[in-house]
């Protein structure tokens, strides 16, 4: 006990600089705009570097499990290519004839009247944070805007919507996560066309609502929900998940359903994401500026 | 005891406001390299006897003072509690033959020497200059930055802290 008193008198001056100068780091992070910046950043691409390694970890433990994921991924994408390849171009006539596109040849007598442009890039990403357990929960991606993204770009798996990006560093990005109360993504009932919004009430992680659905649109549980493609954010029909239950009037508007949806993509496992980039987003929100006008 | 406490109120005080109210504003004037940072005298010249923990704490205090001309709070701050421990180890690194007898009560060149002196306050003042300078860029990105104004900032202050020895330290 003598001893460590000693120790403690020795070291007085020095404990004491390590307390003053930790009180002073914090007013100084506290009160000055440019050390306040340099700390946020600095921290910001600290964590990103820790979330990132913990990642790292994590999938290697898991790379069965991921291997499995990307092969149905694969098959799923390869279906969607072959539905690709046959698109219906116009002869001149008006007239529509179905041809596949591995078979134009230049000089052929058909003329492309209508061309298919790609409306969508998209960009892998992982994720290396992700929260489930708050009333607004974020994402965090290693990502940022080196790679190409901005905010506003949907972020899917092959199971469903995952998020919107919102905030994007140099290296990494924050996308806020459907379990969060105030996303609210365009969505529509797959069999019906019905359009409604999806939102998220801060319960059950698993659960969302899908709201705006008129009354007239016979809904039944497992109707399939996808997205709409009416938001710019998602293309249209990516799955959202399936009705769970039978519809409820909506407590605050009787002319609606107020629907349980069962999410298709598990919030708690999203570890390989990719973030849409709408091609034509800019082009779009300058067409809805002139209309607002 | 009066003897040794009113002589460092009046130093706190005086090199304060001429920091504050004086060398700030020719920094200003001129550029952000031109910098006259005298007031860490007041730590240096502290008695010899007073213990590490009232150094850091009388550093802060001062640095806190003159933060508050300077609108950067913590940044004089961190560096004068700093400086209250560099002193320390720069007063032991510099120990004369014999140790400090306890007739010294402050280390002014009376008591020491101008040689001495020199190169304590050279010493102390290269610490407190480099220390203050990178809180104030805060990255060691800036260490270029840093470097280059601890250096002009030394060969400015120096100057400065000759001349007060000369007219204020007492001569016996």
């Amino acid at each position: 006990m003598g001893q460590l008193l000693r120790l403690i008198l020795r070291n007085g001056g020095f404990l004491t600089l390590l307390l003053v100068e930790a009180f002073a780091f914090y007013i100084i992070v506290q009160w000055n705009t440019k050390q306040n910046a340099i700390f946020t950043h600095s921290l910001g691409l600290f964590t990103g570097r820790v979330l990132d390694k913990r990642q790292q970890m994590s999938d290697y433990t898991s790379l069965k499990e991921q291997n499995r994921k990307l092969h149905d991924e694969n098959t799923k994408l390869h279906e969607q290519l072959s539905l690709i390849n046959s698109i219906e171009i116009s002869k001149k006539d008006t007239s529509f004839i179905t041809i596949r596109i591995d078979t134009i040849r230049l000089g052929d007598s058909v003329a492309v009247s209508k061309i298919v442009r790609p409306q969508y890039r998209y960009i892998a990403a992982r994720v290396i944070g992700n929260s489930i357990d708050g009333a607004n929960n974020w994402i965090f991606l290693n990502r940022g805007s080196d790679d190409g993204l901005r905010p506003n770009m949907g972020v899917l798996t092959g199971d469903g919507i995952v998020g919107i990006v919102r905030h994007v560093d140099r290296h990494f990005s924050a996308a806020m996560s459907v379990l969060h109360r105030e996303a609210k993504i365009s969505v529509s009932l797959k069999k019906q066309k019905a359009l409604g919004s999806l939102i998220w009430d801060g319960g059950d992680p698993t659960i969302a609502f899908l709201k705006f659905v008129p009354k007239h649109f016979d809904v039944k549980e497992d109707d399939e929900i996808v997205t709409s493609g009416f938001s710019d954010v998602f293309p249209k029909g990516i799955p959202v998940g399936k009705v769970l239950g039978d519809p409820r009037p909506d407590k605050e508007n009787q002319y609606f359903w107020d629907i349980k949806v069962r999410l298709s993509q598990d919030m708690s496992s999203v570890s390989d994401v990719y973030v849409v980039d709408n091609i034509f987003s800019v082009e779009l929100d300058s067409l809805k500026q002139k209309v607002q006008r | 005891m009066s003897n040794s406490i009113f002589p460092n109120i009046w130093r706190f005080l005086g090199l304060v406001a001429t920091q504050g109210l004086l060398l700030h504003q020719v920094g200003l004037t001129v550029n952000e390299y031109f910098n006259i940072i005298l007031y860490p005298l007041f730590i240096l010249l502290l008695p010899i006897q007073l213990s590490t923990t009232a150094a850091v704490l009388l550093g802060f205090l001062a640095g806190l003072a003159v933060d508050m001309f300077y609108a950067t709070p913590g940044v004089h701050a961190s560096a004068g509690a700093f400086s209250g421990y560099a002193r320390f180890i720069i007063l032991k690194g510099f120990e004369p033959k014999g140790d400090y007898t306890g007739k010294e009560p402050i280390p002014a060149p009376v008591y020491f020497g101008w040689p001495w002196f020199l190169k304590v306050s050279g010493a102390f003042f290269a610490a407190h200059l480099f220390w203050y300078f990178s809180v104030s860029e805060f990255s060691i990105i800036y260490f270029t930055t840093i470097s280059v104004k601890t250096i002009a900032s030394w060969l400015l202050t120096m100057p400065f802290v000759i001349l007060y020895c000369i007219m204020f330290v007492p001569k016996n």
